[in-house]
C-alpha cells in the first residue's frame, strides 16, 4: 500500500486558505475535515468565579459569553486535556469589555481577538471575575472547535469544447470553488463564478477530476491553518497506533 | 480505546471498538477495503439516543487462511500509512 498525495496552496493566509490535495480518498478527505471539526483540541473558557457582576446580565449569560471568546492554543505538548489557565477580568462602567480586557496568567493562552464585545457597562457598574480555560474538543462543546469553516469540493477541469452556435442565447454557467484549466487552478471567484464570462460564446465542458479535493479550512484563531491539519492528521494517527497496539495484545 | 470481541470464526471478526465514530471508522474501513485479504469490511454505529448498541462495532471477512484480527492490524497500520503520507505532503506544500 503506498500512497502518494500532491498538496499544493491555492490561497493562503494565517487563519483562512484553500488547498488542493491529490490521490486522495473521500472517505480520508472526510476523516480529516471531521476530525478538522470535532478532534482538534482548543482552549476555551469553561469556569467563571464572579467576584462582582452588577451588569444588567446574569452569571451565567457572561459566562457563555466569555467560553465563546477564542483563544489561542499551545503547541501539541504543552499542554494535556483538563489542564487549566486561569485569565481574569476587570472592567468598571461606563465602558464596554472587550475579549481584550482578558488578562491571562500564560502568555501561551491569550484571546485570538482583542475586539469581542462581552458587555456595555453602565455608569456604576462592573464586572470582576476569574476565568479557567480548558483544553478540549470539538465535540464536547463548540466553543473547543479549531476549525470553524471546513470544508472540500472536487477539482473541476474546464475544457473549451467548442464555439456556441451563433444564434444561440448566451447563459451563465455558474461554477464555485477551484478550477483546473490548461493544468492551472484557478479560484472561480476571479471570473465570479460564471464560466460564461470567463468565455464568452464557447461550449464549455466541465467534469469532476477523480480523487482530488480543494479544501477550504477557515480557524478562529486559536492556531494556524497549518497547524489545524496537521493536529488533525495526528489524531488520526495517534488512533490508528492506539488500535494497532491494543490488537497486538 | 476500547476493544471487544462480538463475534468471531476463523474467517469473519465482529469486534466493538468504544470510544470511535465515524472520523476514524470510515477511515478504516478504507484501508480494510485496500487490504489484498479483505473481502468484505464494514461497520454499523448507532446514535447515541437510540439506546442499546451505540458504539461502533466493525466487520470483517477475510480470504484464505488469514486471521482477520491480523488483517485488522494491518489496517490500522495502513491508516498509518496514509496519514504520514499525507502530512509529509501537506509539510512539502507549506
Amino acid at each position: 500500500m503506498s500512497e502518494e498525495y500532491d498538496v499544493e496552496f491555492v490561497e493562503r493566509g494565517d487563519r483562512e486558505a484553500r488547498f488542493l490535495v491529490r490521490g486522495i480518498t473521500p472517505g480520508f478527505a472526510n476523516g480529516i475535515r471531521r476530525a478538522m471539526v470535532a478532534d482538534v483540541p482548543t482552549m476555551a473558557i469553561d469556569t467563571v468565579r464572579f467576584i462582582e457582576n452588577s451588569s444588567v446580565m446574569f452569571d451565567e449569560q457572561l459566562a457563555l459569553r466569555l467560553g465563546l471568546v477564542p483563544l489561542t492554543t499551545p503547541p501539541e505538548g504543552e499542554f494535556v486535556e483538563d489542564d487549566t489557565v486561569t485569565l481574569s477580568i476587570d472592567v468598571e462602567g461606563p465602558a464596554t469589555a472587550y475579549s481584550g480586557d482578558l488578562v491571562s496568567s500564560d502568555s501561551l493562552v491569550e484571546p485570538a481577538d482583542e475586539n469581542v464585545p462581552i458587555i456595555e457597562l453602565k455608569d456604576g457598574q462592573r464586572l470582576e471575575a476569574e476565568a479557567d480555560a480548558r483544553l478540549e474538543r470539538g465535540k464536547d462543546h463548540a466553543k473547543h472547535q479549531g476549525g470553524v469553516a471546513v470544508g472540500y469540493r472536487h477539482l473541476q477541469r474546464v475544457e473549451v469544447v467548442d464555439d456556441l452556435p451563433e444564434f444561440q442565447e448566451p447563459e451563465s454557467q455558474i461554477v464555485r470553488g477551484v478550477v483546473e484549466e490548461n493544468g492551472e487552478l484557478v479560484p472561480t471567484s476571479e471570473f465570479d463564478h460564471d464560466l460564461s464570462t470567463r468565455h464568452p460564446g464557447k461550449e464549455i465542458r466541465l467534469e469532476d477530476v477523480p480523487n482530488a479535493f480543494v479544501f477550504h479550512v477557515e480557524t478562529d484563531g486559536s492556531f494556524s491553518v497549518e497547524e489545524l491539519v496537521t493536529r488533525a492528521v495526528d489524531s488520526i494517527e495517534a488512533r490508528a497506533t492506539e488500535l494497532e497496539d491494543a490488537v497486538q495484545l | 480505546m476500547e476493544l471487544r470481541v462480538t463475534e468471531s470464526s476463523e474467517n469473519e471478526l465482529s469486534i466493538e471498538i468504544a470510544g470511535e465514530d465515524h472520523t476514524f471508522m470510515n477511515v478504516l474501513k478504507g484501508a480494510l477495503l485496500e487490504h489484498e485479504d479483505v473481502s468484505a469490511a464494514t461497520y454499523d454505529v448507532n446514535p447515541e439516543q437510540s439506546g442499546g448498541q451505540t458504539e461502533p462495532i466493525l466487520t470483517i471477512k477475510t480470504e484464505g487462511d488469514v486471521d482477520p484480527l491480523e488483517a485488522l492490524e494491518e489496517g490500522a497500520a495502513g491508516v498509518r500509512t496514509k496519514t504520514t503520507a499525507f502530512r509529509e505532503a501537506f509539510e512539502a506544500a507549506v
